[in-house]
């Protein structure tokens, strides 16, 4: 719970809301606004994903190579 | 507004401005409206129809002449490829759930490769076809905008993490709780349902407990950040993150009261084995091409039909037995069968806008046959249901019925007995004959061998 509160305020000022979402479904601005924030790091975390099986078949084709 | 004659509106196709489902002379059709032309365009024109359609992500359609339109506001009209029998996301077993979101996200995957999105991810729009999830709501894509979060976000939480979650942590009955949640499991009461373990998981720490408390927060503000953008890694990462979770939740299937039936039954070998030559026979008798099964604990019986090449629908009451015989099926590859969640004495109802959005269990029938196989007691001695209930029920969903009767002598029924008063004086095979043929033409009846059972074959007089 504290975690979840210190990260939560962490974001709140982050952001201004003042524009409308395209589409008949409404997103939910928490959903919205939470993606915005997590998403960096989860980008983040995927790119250091690719680039580590990146590494590994590499060196994977190394191996069967020889 | 004009509306072609014999045109009836598909009532569960309304939420969605983009166009409308509608039948007409017993074929679907879907319209799409002018307003989502620019999607549709995108969809079929960048080559994600196709791609989708070739890994059986998406059902196939064909385009027709706009004289088919429901209404002036149609551009095109389609029809997509019919899918045999509707099931819901309460009738599916864990796994099938956690497919189902598999290839939602999939499809997510694939459609931002082609610079699309989906727009919502609603389980109701996934189906079972061939024994595979596929998505049957073509306009579920919109063009993707660079810098946009993913729409339909906070819908997969819902309709899929939420319950996979409450399955995997709490209790596998608990997606029970979709049917009284149309648009999912909010995720507020999720995150207070969950144990505190459930933290500890990343994903579900996020896209569950911190995702419950954003939408908490944001609860009574309008409109959406100004600034702040996703990227397009973002999105793969945020899809990438959803997979992970749902991958890491599992559900093993232990030994439940149904879930060993055949193996504690100690069925002697001769009655089983004649018990199946039997409906065998009996189904070759009247070549049913869709078959209900009630009861079918892990689908031996439904199998005897679906082998014959026969779509059949093989229901339980037990989440193990549906697990089983679905894993099953997806071990073997088998297309003709469908295990789905069903208890008989509350079968699903019609939910959703005036009762229409989804169906109930009986408007999707009557089936051309219905197996009741060893059901006949627990539902007129477990469940106190006389013969005349049952009887009107089974008439009302079958054409023709392929049922077992199984005598107060017989070892199952004396168990139900051992610990209740026997207040069942009607409980006779001379009774059942009587008044199921008020409702049905008897036309073969079969002592199984070995067993105090006859096997009957009737036809509905309704």
């Amino acid at each position: 719970m504290v975690v979840e509160t210190f990260l939560f305020t962490l974001f709140l000022f982050l952001f201004v809301i003042e524009e409308r979402a395209y589409g008949y479904l409404d997103p939910g601005t928490g959903s919205y606004i939470l993606q915005l924030v997590i998403g960096a790091l989860f980008g983040a975390m995927f790119t250091i994903k690719i680039f580590w099986k990146k590494i590994k078949n590499f060196f994977n084709h190394l191996v069967l190579k020889k | 507004m004009t509306k072609q004659q014999n045109s009836e509106k598909e009532p569960g196709s309304f939420r969605d401005p983009s166009g409308l489902l509608f039948y007409r002379n017993g074929f679907i059709y879907r319209q799409i409206n002018y307003t989502y032309k620019e999607h549709y365009d995108s969809l079929m024109d960048s080559g994600l129809y196709v791609a989708l359609v070739k890994s059986e992500l998406l059902i196939s359609h064909q385009e027709l002449d706009k004289k088919h339109r429901f209404s002036e506001k149609a551009y095109k009209v389609i029809q997509p490829q019919p899918i045999s029998f509707i099931s819901y996301p309460y009738e599916w077993c864990f796994s099938q759930l956690q497919d189902a979101a598999l290839t939602t996200l999939d499809i997510q995957k694939k459609s931002l490769e082609f610079a699309m999105s989906l727009k919502d991810c609603s389980g109701y729009n996934i189906q079972f076809r061939k024994g595979k999830p596929v998505l049957i709501d073509t306009l579920s894509f919109e063009k993707y905008r660079e810098g946009q979060p993913w729409t339909a976000y906070r819908q997969f939480c819902q309709h899929f993490l939420a319950p996979l979650a409450l399955m995997h942590y709490r209790d596998v009955r608990l997606n029970q709780l979709l049917r009284v949640h149309i648009d999912g499991i909010p995720l507020d009461m999720t995150a207070r349902l969950l144990p505190l373990r459930s933290r500890l998981h990343f994903g579900l720490f996020s896209h569950i407990h911190l995702h419950a408390k954003s939408q908490k927060h944001f609860a009574d503000r309008t409109g959406l950040p100004a600034r702040g953008k996703m990227s397009h890694v973002s999105i793969l990462g945020l899809i990438d993150s959803l997979e992970t979770a749902v991958n890491r939740l599992k559900w093993n299937p232990k030994d439940t009261e149904w879930g060993n039936y055949y193996e504690d039954l100690n069925y002697a070998t001769e009655a089983l084995d004649d018990k199946k030559r039997l409906v065998s026979e009996f189904l070759d008798r009247i070549q049913p091409e869709f078959v209900w099964d009630l009861g079918s604990n892990v689908g031996m019986f439904s199998r005897i039909a679906s082998n014959k090449g026969i779509t059949t629908i093989s229901f339980d009451i037990d989440p193990a037995c549906v697990e089983k015989n679905y894993l099953e099926a997806v071990h073997n590859s088998e297309t003709f069968i469908l295990p789905l969640l069903l208890d008989l004495t509350n079968p699903s109802s019609g939910l959703g806008w005036q009762h229409h959005e989804r169906k109930s269990f009986m408007e999707r029938g009557p089936a051309d046959t219905v197996l009741a196989l060893a059901l006949l007691h627990h539902l007129a001695i477990a469940n106190n249901l006389p013969f005349e209930s049952i009887a009107d029920f089974l008439a009302k969903i079958s054409r023709s019925l392929i049922i077992e009767f199984i005598p107060k002598n017989d070892s199952q029924v004396q168990k139900l007995l051992s610990t209740r008063e026997d207040i069942f004086p009607d409980y006779t095979q001379e009774d059942f004959e009587k008044v199921f043929k008020q409702f049905f033409t008897i036309q073969e009846v079969a002592k199984i061998t070995g067993s105090q059972r006859t096997l009957y074959l009737m036809v509905s007089n309704l």
